[in-house]
């Protein structure tokens, strides 16, 4: 008779405790933060620290800028700054650069930054990399250790993509001894080292007392991961963290519109792609493409899915790039062509393959368009597949799939992403020589070349560019220095401050 | 071997048949009231469960001969709307009508509801009926100990744990989902029909057909499956309730039923987003939800008392 | 004694085999590898054979099935493909979380649910106790999430008084841990405890009409004396085994929870390994799973004999 009576008084005992301590405990919670630590919410989580053997950009977002530093950097208008090269020369024939570096200068392991660890790395990528985006590094011919704080770096042939591409990971320095665990040790020369890594839910990062550059304002600064949009507003309306990164429900910035709270809407190097497959299937002949480009209202799938936060670019290159041009008009939204389009390709009422990745902004997108689609006589087969394993199995390595909706947010990826072997298996044989050509002319003729890459792309149909991803960030309203375009691959936390 | 070697669940513990359910189990049956007032209160639960699963039936069977707008059309100059004449519960972020929607997402939870109980039953019952036939030989105590045993076993794999790996192994959909949460209710039906079984095998009028030589096929056509046919529906209904939940937990997850089909719980998970803004929006596919289980639960409870094992053999003595 | 309890052993033990074959079984059907995953949009055909072998997925089924369950038997489940780091230290660390959020809404749920329950069947007849078992029904039909985001509305956004989301390991915090323990426990609990009150409702029902009872109250004991004096021993055995099947579900099922407040239990974990299509991370957390629910439901069969005098004699 006493067991059960006797277990359940302490139950009941130790429920009560419980309560009043919580309650007590989460009344005397001190509210936001104190003013020399911040906790940033962001969505894609790194599921280890080594972005030399893992894609994605959940390593470089958390990494880059903050904890590694390559030798120059890209600023919120798209221009090439110097970071560990204090300046830098290119020889005659374009083929060589000499940097001089940054002197006293040392890792978070305490060693000194020379130009053998510039050596090192840069060899590196080539040797033992896994990271498919090594291949930007593909053209160095050769890496010299001048002196201790020169290096110079010859090319295979004149490039302009090149230098740009050093801003993005496969630029990262790493120390000739700090390379043993890169999956669970970061060691850089940034601002912030990695106090704690706690896989799948936050990084802690904490600013360096013995860093070369300015210090930063925010001594100890919280990434947390949320997978879900709605847990994050929660955390900021409640003073658990500071600043959303990037919203991924834009409808909740509504609750935002207060005093207390920033919201700020830039461009990222995302472009929201409804892309067809234009080696096969239904999609391989143009006008079928055409009726799709004249059939989808994209204002109408930016306000209904993003809230109408985002940019109507109507090509693959985003307005912080050099190159851009507004091609939004190209395609104007007309179902009566669409449908005369369906007719012409023979296509009315045909049944095709819309593989759409589970992403939230994927899945809205994919209800607004193939509704619109249904209007002008085309009927998509709805396949929602898990991101990423299965829509990289399915759709991008098999290419089983006439139409998909992704966010290729790789900045400058527009040759990569139509070309033959890709996904989207477009004809590249007009483009490839003005791409070769363009990359060793001078910039004039780089820009000119790109510009009329793009325009190319868009005016063959090639996928229908519904979107530029905004940059939307919701943040407390006393911080500042967020920046409002995201360019590069890395969220810098050293630029931030409390006001 | 003692009975409770091999059956925990025996329906001689103090647990009644159906509290053997399967997990979720919101299947605590009132016990067995005084006749007078507790006939007039269960059959109040009946009409009132009766009336609710009518209602969702009634909103699914009517989606398909009309609604007031066609689910797929979207309309942004009418996006997130209030209830109005033109839309009686509004309209959603696309502007597409939540009343169509509603209607429509009936259909869903009843095909979910009517699959995963229809592959527990069709499963489960006979296996619990061929455990329990073995059981009574001497030879054929230990098939019916290791049906039991692998059901013991399916029952340590709960509706979410399959749905997760269902959903991996063949892509996240309203198919995947509503099959694991049948295969997870397989045990509930099967105790339930053993230990129904087990209950007609002992009565008087089996052990006179058998004195009369009928063979054991013949027993359990003619005398188990009448028998344990009230028990298994009052199983069925508790079930429908549950998957009802968990398609909407499901669909939370996003494991559930896949855009654009609509569901309850896909609807539900939506509209997260504009809980401050637009609480409706998650207020009626809410409240289906909520009314459907109830309906099944209360359903289930009616029956019960029409089932009840107890009463029966009151009856039959 | 002793037989039924090796017998109940040995059953434990075929089971955990059956279902270590089965869910390995299991994850060679899962589509997507994990070499292409790790990879990602630029790989190479190349590439992806190479990290596969590297992997160990292009040994045979049978020595990779065995490698897995030695390692289990020694405590290891293994090394992570995604993360390069040991499965064992997440699992402990997820599962702790998870059994903490579970035990106290299981706990919190019966504290509920036993005098609730016991008071519904005693005022069975009046309007208390219809109330009660209304109550009771509208609770098992609200899903859990729906009363979180309520919960989270009201209590965190609202009133300020709980964080919104996130986990604290008590050393990390006692405060900090209870805080953030109040709202998932509370959502989980509420829902259990209305499942759970109607089974103590109707348990105590069932007691009150045994002879016992009626003997007791005959020799002058009240209804409720005679209940407590009597009854509530038998009326546990039907509690503890829902509570047992509550608690077993619960494992899995707190998922929906952590996810709405971003807790890393075992659940959120199974779905992050399943994403990541970390195979071996999704055989152990599985594994895991299988084993504590049978184990919990050992514990419920080895319950009944101490709680029912009738069942020990019995066997």
């Amino acid at each position: 008779m006493k067991t059960p009576r006797t277990t359940i008084w302490v139950a009941a005992a130790a429920a009560a405790a419980l309560f009043l301590s919580a309650c007590t405990a989460g009344a005397s919670d001190p509210k936001g933060t104190q003013k020399d630590s911040m906790a940033i919410a962001f969505t894609a989580e790194p599921v280890n620290l080594d972005f030399t053997s893992t894609s994605g950009v959940a390593i470089p977002e958390a990494l880059m800028d903050n904890v590694y530093e390559s030798l120059v950097r890209v600023d919120g208008e798209g221009t090439i700054q110097p970071s560990l090269a204090k300046e830098w020369d290119i020889s005659e024939d374009r083929r060589t650069y000499t940097f001089r570096l940054q002197e006293g200068v040392k890792f978070s392991n305490g060693a000194d930054f020379t130009a053998e660890d510039v050596k090192f790395s840069y060899d590196r990528v080539a040797k033992d990399w896994k990271n498919p985006l090594k291949s930007k590094m593909d053209l160095v011919e050769n890496v010299k250790v001048v002196d201790d704080h020169t290096v110079e770096i010859t090319l295979q042939r004149p490039s302009n993509m090149w230098l740009y591409n050093l801003t993005t990971l496969v630029g990262a320095i790493f120390d000739t001894e700090g390379t043993a665990d890169l999956a669970n040790e970061a060691i850089g020369t940034g601002p912030f080292a990695i106090e704690k890594f706690t896989r799948g839910q936050s990084i802690d990062y904490v600013a360096r007392d013995d860093y070369w550059g300015d210090a930063p304002a925010v001594k100890k600064v919280q990434f947390k991961y949320f997978k879900d949009a709605v847990a994050a507003s929660n955390a900021l309306q409640s003073g658990e963290i500071d600043i959303i990164s990037n919203l991924q429900a834009p409808e909740l910035a509504g609750d935002f519109q207060s005093e207390e709270y920033q919201i700020i809407s830039g461009t990222t190097n995302g472009e929201v792609v409804l892309s067809m497959n234009n080696a096969e299937g239904i999609f391989k002949d143009k006008a079928a493409r055409e009726a799709v480009m004249h059939g989808i209202d994209r204002k109408a799938v930016l306000d209904t899915a993003w809230a109408g936060y985002g940019e109507l670019i109507g090509s693959m290159v985003p307005p912080t790039d050099p190159y851009y041009e507004d091609l939004s008009g190209v395609w104007p939204y007309d179902p009566e062509k669409a449908k005369e389009k369906v007719r012409e390709a023979g296509i009315e009422g045909e049944e095709f393959a819309f593989t759409v990745p589970n992403l939230p902004y994927a899945q809205a997108i994919s209800q607004v368009v193939s509704a619109q689609l249904e209007e002008i006589g085309l009927k998509a087969k709805v396949e929602t597949q898990e991101f990423p394993a299965v829509w990289l199995d399915k759709t991008f390595t098999k290419h089983d799939y006439d139409m998909s909706v992704i966010n290729h947010a790789e900045p400058r990826d527009i040759l990569t992403v139509f070309s033959k072997d890709y996904y989207t298996g477009y004809d590249d044989s007009t483009i490839k020589p003005i791409a070769e050509k363009a990359d060793r002319g001078t910039e004039a003729e780089y820009i000119a070349g790109m510009k009329t890459i793009a325009r190319t792309i868009t005016e063959d149909a090639a996928a229908n560019f519904l979107f530029l991803f905004p940059n939307l960030v919701v943040a407390k309203s006393d911080i500042e220095g967020i920046p409002v375009n995201r360019v590069s691959d890395s969220f810098r936390i050293a630029d931030l401050s409390w006001n | 071997m003692s009975e409770h070697q091999d059956q925990p669940f025996d329906p001689n513990l103090p647990v009644r048949v159906d509290d053997a359910g399967p997990a979720t189990g919101p299947n605590a049956g009132p016990a067995i009231p005084q006749r007078g007032r507790g006939r007039r209160r269960l059959s109040a639960s009946m009409i009132i469960g009766a009336s609710l699963v009518v209602l969702v039936f009634a909103l699914a069977l009517l989606s398909f001969i009309w609604t007031p707008y066609d689910p797929s059309v979207i309309d942004p100059a009418a996006r997130l709307q209030s209830s109005s004449l033109d839309h009686p519960l509004g309209t959603d972020r696309f502007g597409r009508d939540t009343l169509t929607w509603i209607m429509y997402g009936a259909r869903i939870t009843l095909l979910v509801g009517i699959v995963a109980v229809g592959i527990a039953l069709l499963v489960g019952t006979p296996i619990g009926i061929i455990a329990a036939l073995f059981a009574q030989y001497p030879w054929g105590m230990w098939i019916g100990a290791v049906i039991m045993r692998a059901n013991d076993i399916l029952l340590a794999f709960p509706a979410l744990l399959l749905a997760i790996i269902f959903a991996a192994v063949f892509q996240p959909g309203t198919g995947p989902a509503m099959v694991a949460v049948g295969i997870a209710a397989i045990p509930g039906f099967a105790r339930v029909a053993r230990s129904g079984t087990m209950q007609v095998l002992s009565s008087e009028y089996v052990r006179a057909a058998r004195a009369s030589n009928r063979s054991t096929p013949a027993i359990a056509v003619v005398h188990v499956l009448p028998n344990i046919a009230g028990m298994v529906i009052v199983q069925a209904s508790v079930a429908f309730a549950i998957s009802v939940l968990a398609e909407a937990g499901l669909s939370f997850l996003g494991l559930g039923t896949q855009p654009p089909v609509p569901s309850w719980g896909r609807m539900l998970q939506e509209s997260q987003q504009f809980l401050s803004t637009h609480p409706e929006l998650a207020l009626w596919p809410g409240l289906c939800i909520a009314l459907a289980v109830l309906g099944f639960n209360l359903l289930g409870d009616g029956l019960r008392d029409r089932f009840d094992p107890k009463m029966e053999a009151r009856g039959d003595g | 004694m002793p037989v039924y309890l090796l017998s109940r052993a040995a059953q434990f033990a075929v089971a955990l085999f059956v279902a270590s074959v089965v869910i390995f079984a299991m994850m060679s059907f899962l589509p997507g590898n994990a070499a292409q995953v790790a990879l990602g949009t630029n790989a190479t055909p190349e590439a992806v054979a190479a990290l596969e072998a590297r992997y160990g997925l292009d040994e045979p089924p049978l020595t990779r099935y065995l490698q897995w369950v030695g390692g289990m038997l020694g405590g290891d489940f293994g090394t992570s493909y995604v993360t390069g780091a040991p499965i064992t230290p997440v699992i402990m660390n997820s599962v702790q979380v998870t059994a903490i959020l579970v035990v106290c809404s299981i706990v919190l749920a019966v504290v509920i649910a036993v005098p609730l329950g016991t008071f519904a069947a005693l005022e069975q007849r009046n309007w208390i106790g219809m109330t009660i078992s209304a109550l009771s029904q509208v609770g098992i039909a609200v899903p859990n999430f729906l009363a979180a985001i309520i919960l989270v509305m009201i209590f965190s956004l609202g009133l300020g008084w709980f964080p919104s989301q996130g986990w604290m390991a008590p050393i990390e915090g006692v405060g900090g841990f209870l805080a953030r323990l109040v709202l998932p426990v509370v959502s989980l609990a509420l829902v259990q405890a209305a499942i759970l009150t109607r089974y103590v409702r109707s348990a105590v029902l069932d007691v009150m009409r045994e002879d016992y009872i009626r003997t007791a109250r005959a020799k002058g004991l009240t209804r409720t004396r005679a209940l407590f004096v009597h009854g509530l021993r038998n009326a546990a055995i039907p509690v503890i085994t829902v509570a047992g099947v509550q608690l077993a579900t619960l494992l899995v099922g707190a998922v929906i929870i952590e996810q709405v407040f971003v807790i890393p239990g075992i659940g959120s974990e199974l779905v992050r390994a399943v994403a990541n299509r970390d195979l071996v991370t999704v055989q152990g957390i599985v594994m895991v799973l299988v084993m504590l629910v049978l184990v919990i439901n050992l514990i419920v069969d080895l319950l009944y004999p101490i709680v029912d005098p009738r069942i020990r004699s019995a066997a």
